[in-house]
């Protein structure tokens, strides 16, 4: 893999793009440092070490381990995108089946048609600009620049519903909502059902909690307090008020802007997965092979991306602070946070575009990762990537899971965790034999599974809160003590 | 042992850049929240100069080295 903008386009799947804007919006100095670590990771992880020279080690001493690691990593992330265009169009009121046939079809068809094998340095460009046209034209329409945004939204006193917000004009359904924020009110909200149905809330009458349910009539209005909640599974939909608070905002924009960042740990365990699972996707089982400035515009690009992504949660933030309801997800990230400032039709253009640079952005991935997959087949063909029935399966497979909806960033991030646990160590720093970086590779790949089992149990907390959040954090640096072991073994 | 090479020297400039962005959030009484130009410290430091601090390091200190001239030549 020689192209900077397939490494980019590896790396910066929509996933991972939407994913800096959005922890930027939900939680700003912790997005930051999300933002920060996304950018510099693939440049150190390509950077670290030395590369395994072309014809080091027997080649018969090679193992299907990364192949079979690295396919089921790309199945993941594949899943991960899917899963966000399925999001992309529950939330924009299509049926989510069809984002994700719209998606996964055509990822395939691009993986499958071999003209269009070599387009994805274009599609990525085209995501580009696109993304950086209509954030130009937000800033132009607001008139206001990116700094002077981010003032803005850091001084605000507190985030409210803007009359323009479509939960204020004709209200939204409450089941599209799948952040798992609780939706806690600070002051008095009158609700309204337009359509009717059943509400259900949690009270605060003084000290006392109770449990109650609404069955509201068509237009009918229900009013919460201060510390009353909507219960989760209400599916109805509803109007809130305009100029009231967000349930769930943070309480001004100076607590948003300078919110008490997560414990070091859990910063380093992010940092520690992104590395090393940059490491896995870009390097693992390749001699990488750039341009002389090659690195120089891959920082170029990431710093393109990150930049966007600060301004783009910044102007989400002033325009559509309704992104807080119920917990910021990704998909929300891709709706144009301007409902009152464009007229029809350039609205729906610019939402168009929008929604077009992601798909391009997912288009431009795909290829790169099936490139990356195929680079890495022992026999040189690189048959792995060329394969239709295989790229079949794995579209078919990730677009079947993706009717359920799942977190594409934690999925995204279990991906490159194991990737990394696995590949990551033996990547920066390649031993002679295949057997040795598997071995290691297999015992960082059990501690994963093993730590990532037990997240998924919901346990956590504690002092292994962070291995157990971010479970490359041992996976990772225990394949690298067995890598050291194995090698010393070897000598 | 390896030589420490101009990329190993990126590297480490990248680590450091990032492991900065951890010493100021952790500094006492909030001292990365002090407002300069519009920004906070954090931001400033996070949000801009890190970011393109590694785009300078990534052009001086990651680039392959130039192909030694031929002796042909």
């Amino acid at each position: 893999m020689t192209s900077v903008a397939r490494i980019l386009a590896v790396w910066l799947t929509p996933t991972v793009v939407l994913a800096v804007p959005a922890a930027l919006a939900a939680r700003g100095p912790d997005g930051l440092w999300l933002g920060l670590v996304v950018t510099l990771a693939p440049l150190i992880a390509l950077a670290w070490g030395t590369d395994r020279a072309p014809g080091d080690g027997s080649r018969d001493d090679e193992t299907l381990f990364p192949v079979v690691t690295l396919l089921i990593t790309v199945g993941v992330l594949l899943w991960a995108n899917i899963a966000l265009a399925g999001d992309v169009a529950a939330w924009l009121g299509a049926r989510r089946w069809q984002g994700i046939v719209i998606t996964a079809g055509a990822g395939w068809l691009l993986t499958a048609w071999r003209p269009l094998r070599r387009t994805a340095p274009v599609l990525l460009a085209m995501a580009l600009i696109v993304g950086v046209v209509v954030l130009l034209q937000l800033a132009w329409a607001l008139a206001l620049g990116p700094i002077a945004a981010w003032d803005r939204v850091a001084t605000q006193p507190a985030f409210r519903f803007p009359p323009s917000s479509p939960w204020v004009v004709g209200g939204r359904d409450l089941g599209v909502l799948h952040g798992g924020a609780p939706l806690a009110f600070d002051e008095v909200h009158r609700l309204t059902a337009p359509a009717g149905g059943i509400l259900r809330a949690r009270t605060l009458d003084g000290a006392r909690r109770a449990d109650i349910e609404w069955t509201l009539a068509p237009g009918q209005t229900v009013t919460l307090r201060a510390g009353d909640e909507i219960s989760r599974g209400s599916t109805l939909r509803l109007r809130f008020e305009a100029d009231k608070r967000v349930p769930g905002s943070p309480a001004s924009g100076m607590l948003w802007a300078d919110a008490r960042p997560r414990r070091g740990l859990e910063r380093v365990g992010l940092a520690v997965t992104l590395l090393a699972g940059a490491a896995a996707l870009l390097r693992a089982g390749l001699t990488v092979r750039l341009p002389r400035d090659g690195l120089g515009f891959a920082a170029g690009g990431l710093l393109l991306a990150f930049v966007w992504a600060q301004a783009w949660a910044v102007y989400a933030l002033i325009q559509a602070p309704d992104l807080f309801l119920g917990g910021i997800t990704l998909e929300r990230l891709l709706e144009l946070p301007a409902h009152a400032l464009f007229a029809e039709p350039w609205r729906r253009t610019l939402q168009a575009l929008l929604l077009a640079a992601g798909l391009a952005a997912f288009l431009a991935s795909s290829l790169a990762l099936r490139e990356r997959l195929g680079a890495l087949d022992s026999t040189g063909g690189g048959e792995i990537g060329h394969d239709p029935g295989l790229w079949a399966g794995l579209f078919g497979g990730a677009a079947l899971a993706s009717l359920w909806p799942v977190d594409p960033w934690a999925l995204s991030l279990l991906a490159l965790g194991g990737a990394g646990g696995a590949l990551g160590p033996a990547a920066l720093w390649p031993p002679r034999h295949g057997r040795t970086a598997a071995t290691a590779g297999v015992i960082g790949l059990i501690v994963f599974v093993g730590l990532a089992a037990v997240q998924l149990r919901g346990a956590g907390g504690g002092p292994l809160g962070a291995a157990i959040a971010y479970p490359a954090l041992v996976a990772a640096p225990v394949g690298a003590c067995a890598l050291w072991l194995a090698r010393r073994g070897r000598r | 042992m390896r030589p420490v090479t101009t990329r190993t020297t990126g590297v480490v400039l990248l680590a450091l850049l990032l492991a900065g962005f951890l010493l100021l959030g952790a500094l006492p009484n909030q001292a990365a929240a002090i407002r300069v130009a519009g920004l906070s410290l954090l931001w400033w430091y996070g949000g801009v100069l890190a970011p393109v601090m590694a785009v300078l390091v990534a052009i001086r200190w990651l680039a392959e080295p130039r192909p030694a001239p031929s002796s042909d030549e």
